[in-house]
């Protein structure tokens, strides 16, 4: 079996680390940029668990284990305060939560 | 130990005063205060036979250790120090006990205060005069200066009496500061502020630095003593209450400067160009108060500036290397000044306080017969008539002038001259001629008490046998015993009977008319009543002068460079952040760019530093 290079594994967690960025900063929907977020946390995982699967240990995968379930609960917590905003705003669109105006 | 009551007695006195005055009475008040300098004056007697057997020292404690020095609370009884406590709390007490008659139309309105500043001034004083070391002299001279403000000031309804006082204070206030430096270049010098331990260390003293320390103690003496030219607070002093005006002029305060000098006479006599200057401004002092004196028309101020006159002929004493015979004319000058502003205070109490000119008074004689008796006596002794006590401590005084120079020894004829022609002019146009009093007062005018009579009358004696004592006086002090220089007594004697005669045909036989003369000398008279205009000088170029000065430090200076600076500063910001708005929009793509991109430029920056070396 061929084994995959863990420059591969780099280079899609770069990519979808970039793209989570790319994606909190162009859209504008707050359930993309929180969707955005978790892309972002996962490239993290991917890059863990390939660098933990070349060298042959096991701390990375523990890693990649906490940040899910982090992901998990920042991810319902992020979700109740978007559906909290939305009641009351009736909005769900970035642009137009802007209270932090200078 | 003993001792000690002697600044016990009205320390205690005037905390007692001061805590339970309201509950004990005004009157209680006024009798506690003569008791406690009464007890201070026997215990002072006590004192002064002590110290005539041998000069002891009383150390209490020390309070601040410093490197090689401790400063330390002690008193030092000599002969001079002893037989001068003495003196003040004979002369304290006694107008203690004739205040208690003087204010006592104030009883009820919380005069205890009044008592109590009185206590608090004689402790000042004695602070003054029995200290061992400078640094207890000057928390006396400090305690004088507050106490004469609060007693100044004591009519503080009346806008002159405040005004008087302040001026008291800040006039003090220039010569204590100088007093101060003088002190620490004292310490510098001499590593110490006990007054013995410096006079044993004067040989080896540099005597260009110590004419500079002296010089600066005298500047405290000047302003204590009201000398040019820190003169003007002392004859605005006169707002207060009369007793105030005779404890302030014969016990206690004025006499400070002078026996001051008196108890550092080692330290000046080694500085013999400071001793110069000192007879200088005596000498001035002693002939621009005495002119000031002929021409002012208030019953106490007159009497005011023949203080600083008589001062001023102390510290010429002082100056001319006599200072036994100037602190016996100080001892002297206690009692018969003190007579004369008891009985100008009677004066006044006659007249229910509403009166001070001289020429509203008039013809008194008849009335008051015990003041009459009291005002002539010392008038003749101020004037220095054989053989009350004046004649005999003015004379050794001018004969000490007349051995060093003539010209300090015509001076001193000159101003023994004017001296009994001002305080004559004043008795005779109070006490004789013409009641003037007559169409202003609807009032019969009846002699004073007996608590004002009595210490007018023992201050009568004293003024009269104070001069048999000057032998004793100098043997005790240690002072060269002089013998009469005869020309020098017969010329004052003439120049003194010549004064009291042109006084009398000026102002009893009005020849010439008094009024006209003044019309016709008009220029002369109110040069000499505005004191050379020195006070104007000081109001209106120096007061008005420096209130001018702040006000355009306070335009430009405050306003335009401080608050400019300031204002600028925060137009400045407020700017940077106008412009920085932008950055902050409240958006939250925007911000996640802004972490984006900061984190890029930390890690490239990272990188850069790695990589590069």
């Amino acid at each position: 079996m061929k084994t995959i290079p863990v420059e591969a594994y780099f280079a899609v967690s770069t990519a979808l680390f970039v793209l989570g960025l790319l994606g909190m900063i162009v859209r504008r929907n707050l359930v993309t940029v929180l969707m955005s977020l978790e892309l972002a946390l996962n490239a993290v995982n991917v890059a863990f668990v390939g660098a933990d699967y070349h060298m042959g240990l096991v701390e990375g995968q523990i890693f990649a284990l906490f940040i899910i379930a982090l992901a998990a609960a920042e991810a319902a917590v992020g979700l109740g305060i978007i559906i909290a905003i939305f009641r009351y705003r009736l909005v769900d669109s970035t642009d137009e939560i802007t209270d932090m105006r200078g | 130990m003993e001792s000690l009551i002697i600044l016990l007695s009205p320390l205690i006195s005037f905390i007692l005063i001061s805590f339970f005055g309201k509950s004990i009475g005004d009157k209680i008040s006024g009798i506690i205060t003569s008791l406690a300098g009464a007890v201070s004056f026997v215990f002072s007697l006590g004192a002064v036979f002590r110290s005539l057997e041998e000069p002891y020292h009383i150390k209490l404690y020390k309070f601040l250790p410093l490197e090689g020095y401790d400063l330390s609370v002690g008193f030092y009884f000599d002969p001079l120090s002893s037989i001068t406590s003495a003196v003040v709390t004979f002369v304290a007490t006694l107008i203690f006990v004739y205040s208690i008659g003087y204010m006592h139309h104030e009883f009820g309105n919380w005069t205890f205060k009044f008592y109590a500043y009185l206590s608090l001034f004689l402790f000042a004083m004695l602070l003054i005069v029995l200290s061992d070391n400078l640094l207890g002299i000057f928390f006396g001279w400090e305690g004088v200066g507050l106490a004469s403000y609060l007693l100044i000031g004591y009519y503080h309804q009346q806008l002159k009496a405040s005004n008087a006082s302040l001026e008291a204070f800040i006039m003090n206030r220039i010569g204590d500061w100088l007093f101060i430096f003088g002190i620490i270049s004292c310490f510098l010098i001499f590593n110490s502020l006990d007054i013995l331990t410096i006079f044993n260390k004067i040989p080896s003293a540099d005597p260009y630095f110590l004419g500079l320390a002296t010089l600066l103690l005298f500047g405290g003496a000047v302003g204590k003593s009201g000398q040019l030219p820190l003169h003007t607070w002392l004859p605005n002093a006169m707002a207060g209450p009369t007793p105030v005006s005779a404890l302030l002029h014969a016990a206690t305060m004025v006499a400070a400067g002078v026996y001051m000098i008196a108890r550092l006479y080692p330290l000046f006599d080694a500085a013999p160009q400071t001793l110069k200057f000192v007879a200088l401004i005596g000498g001035l002092t002693a002939l621009f108060a005495a002119l000031a004196a002929t021409s002012h028309t208030d019953i106490k101020k007159i009497i005011a500036f023949s203080t600083m006159s008589q001062l001023g002929y102390m510290f010429l004493g002082l100056g001319v290397g006599d200072p036994e015979g100037a602190m016996y004319h100080l001892t002297t000058h206690a009692f018969f000044k003190a007579l004369l502003f008891l009985a100008a205070g009677s004066v006044i109490t006659a007249f229910h306080h509403k009166l001070y000119d001289i020429y509203s008074f008039g013809g008194l004689k008849r009335y008051m017969p015990v003041t009459y008796a009291g005002f002539t006596v010392g008038a003749l002794s101020l004037a220095g008539v054989f053989p009350l006590s004046g004649f005999w401590s003015k004379d050794r005084l001018i004969g000490s002038y007349y051995e060093v120079s003539l010209v300090w020894g015509l001076l001193g004829s000159v101003v023994a001259f004017i001296t009994a022609y001002y305080i004559f002019r004043e008795g005779f146009v109070v006490f004789h001629g013409e009641e003037r009093f007559r169409n202003r007062v609807g009032y019969e005018i009846r002699e004073v008490g007996s608590e004002m009579k009595i210490p007018v009358l023992v201050l009568l004696v004293m003024s009269v046998i104070a001069g048999l004592a000057e032998g004793w006086y100098m043997k005790a002090v240690g002072g060269m015993e002089k013998s009469i220089h005869l020309d020098v007594a017969l010329s004052s004697f003439i120049l003194a009977s010549l004064g009291i005669a042109s006084a009398y045909v000026i102002f009893v036989k009005r020849i010439p008319n008094p009024e006209k003369a003044y019309s016709a000398l008009k220029i002369l008279h109110t040069t000499l009543k505005e004191q050379f205009f020195t006070e104007k000088l000081y109001h209106r170029v120096l007061a008005v002068g420096y209130l001018k000065g702040s006000k355009i430090v306070h335009t430009v200076g405050e306003k335009h460079i401080v608050d400019g600076f300031v204002n600028l500063l925060a137009t400045a910001v407020q700017n940077v952040g106008k412009n920085l708005r932008f950055a902050q929009p409240g958006k939250l793509n925007w911000y996640a760019f802004g972490m984006v991109g900061g984190l890029s430029f930390l890690v490239v920056l990272l990188f850069v530093l790695l990589f590069t070396e």
